[in-house]
């Protein structure tokens, strides 16, 4: 693990950390509802590697039977490259959970704020100021 | 007596340049970083409102709310990232992914890591007024070594390049001075002119060095959000069109 993405764990790790200096971010997340948490259980149907923002989507069991796609928003991949993803952390076809700031405008999508991989590893993408996204799921 | 005081005087000069340029090359960050033990005397102060002149100031300040939410929120100023369009400069000096300095005696590049974007300095070179230059995202730098300080001018700034939406001219020069403050501590003190100013604005980053850190690439490929006709920023969605 390099310099850089062991201190970005141990600075996730923490939870809420103070940041003197921007944090990575490609624009406003305001779009992302940050007073509620959705929790997306399901498959993976995409999981693209890409810059301005990496992408997740997954086919989330729904309550009453069926699966809706869901489209979830990462962050960019150098972050998450020093955070200690990979292109290969996650594939097609992988039974995740998520934990998601959901669309305000009801589409189903949404920010990754923590997955849990098939193994039980957690994961964070590296959302700046994740205090901020109450966890209610 | 004078004559010998002159002498010794030159001699000193002439001994202490080759040592008093530093290496600047390898990569930065800014600093204090997450998880840093940070030392106070170290950092920098936050980036003060521009000085503008009061015909300016109006429309700017009508952005300022704006603006504020997104800094508190650790967001970029403006929306150059959310049309996948680089910070150019000043901004990309501020560091939001690490750099990388690439020194020579002739030419010193900066590379920001968000969006590959790079700066070319020309040193010894003279910079050349603005009303001759094609203006440009990084503009036309030229640098020189003031003992151990890097100057940095640079002019030629496309007018919708704008750092915290700060609109100017494309005479707007910027000087930088580059020198460490202590052993891999690096200040950058800023100060950029402008007809559109009241007076220079000025401030200043701090970055440190990130030992053994390689930059990533940064390739703007899939950009699924977008800017609305109200300024929101919105994401498309699977199946949508």
């Amino acid at each position: 693990m390099s310099h850089l993405s062991r201190k970005l764990s141990l600075a996730l790790a923490g939870g809420a950390v103070l940041l003197a200096v921007p944090v990575a971010a490609h624009h406003s997340f305001a779009m992302f509802d940050n007073t509620r948490s959705i929790t997306l259980r399901g498959k993976v149907a995409v999981y693209q590697w890409t810059n301005p923002h990496a992408y997740l989507e997954v086919d989330a069991e729904e309550a009453g039977g069926g699966t809706r796609h869901y489209t979830l928003e990462m962050t960019s991949i150098n972050m998450m490259s020093r955070g200690g993803w990979t292109s290969r952390t996650v594939k097609a076809g992988d039974e995740v959970t998520v934990y998601v700031a959901p669309l305000r405008d009801g589409r189903p999508g949404g920010l990754v704020l923590e997955v849990v991989l098939p193994d039980g590893r957690h994961m964070l993408p590296g959302v700046p100021n994740a205090q901020n996204y109450k966890r209610t799921s | 007596m004078a004559s010998k005081a002159l002498y010794a005087a030159a001699f000193v000069a002439l001994a202490v340049p080759a040592a008093a340029e530093p290496d600047l090359s390898g990569t930065w960050e800014r600093y204090p970083q997450p998880g840093d033990t940070a030392d106070p005397a170290l950092i920098s102060p936050p980036v003060p409102d521009p000085p503008l002149k009061p015909e300016y100031k109006g429309p700017w300040q009508a952005n300022q709310e704006k603006l504020a939410a997104r800094i508190a929120e650790g967001q970029p100023a403006g929306d150059n990232y959310v049309h996948c369009i680089p910070d150019g400069m000043p901004a990309m000096m501020q560091g939001m992914f690490p750099m990388e300095i690439f020194q020579r005696p002739e030419q010193i590049n900066v590379t920001q890591e968000a969006f590959n974007q790079t700066r070319r300095i020309y040193m010894g070179e003279t910079l050349k007024p603005a009303s001759e230059l094609d203006p440009m995202f990084y503009g036309h730098s030229v640098g020189r070594w003031e003992g151990d300080t890097l100057v940095i001018e640079t002019t030629g700034i496309k007018q919708n390049v704008q750092y915290r939406w700060t609109p100017h001219s494309e005479g707007m020069k910027i000087t930088e001075r580059l020198h460490l403050i202590a052993p891999d501590i690096l200040r950058n003190e800023v100060t950029v002119e402008d007809e559109y100013l009241e007076r220079p604005w000025t401030w200043s980053y701090t970055y440190r060095r990130t030992p053994g850190y390689k930059l990533l690439e940064y390739v703007c490929e899939d950009n699924r959000d977008y800017v609305d006709d109200e300024g929101r920023v919105t994401m498309r969605i699977a199946g949508e069109g």
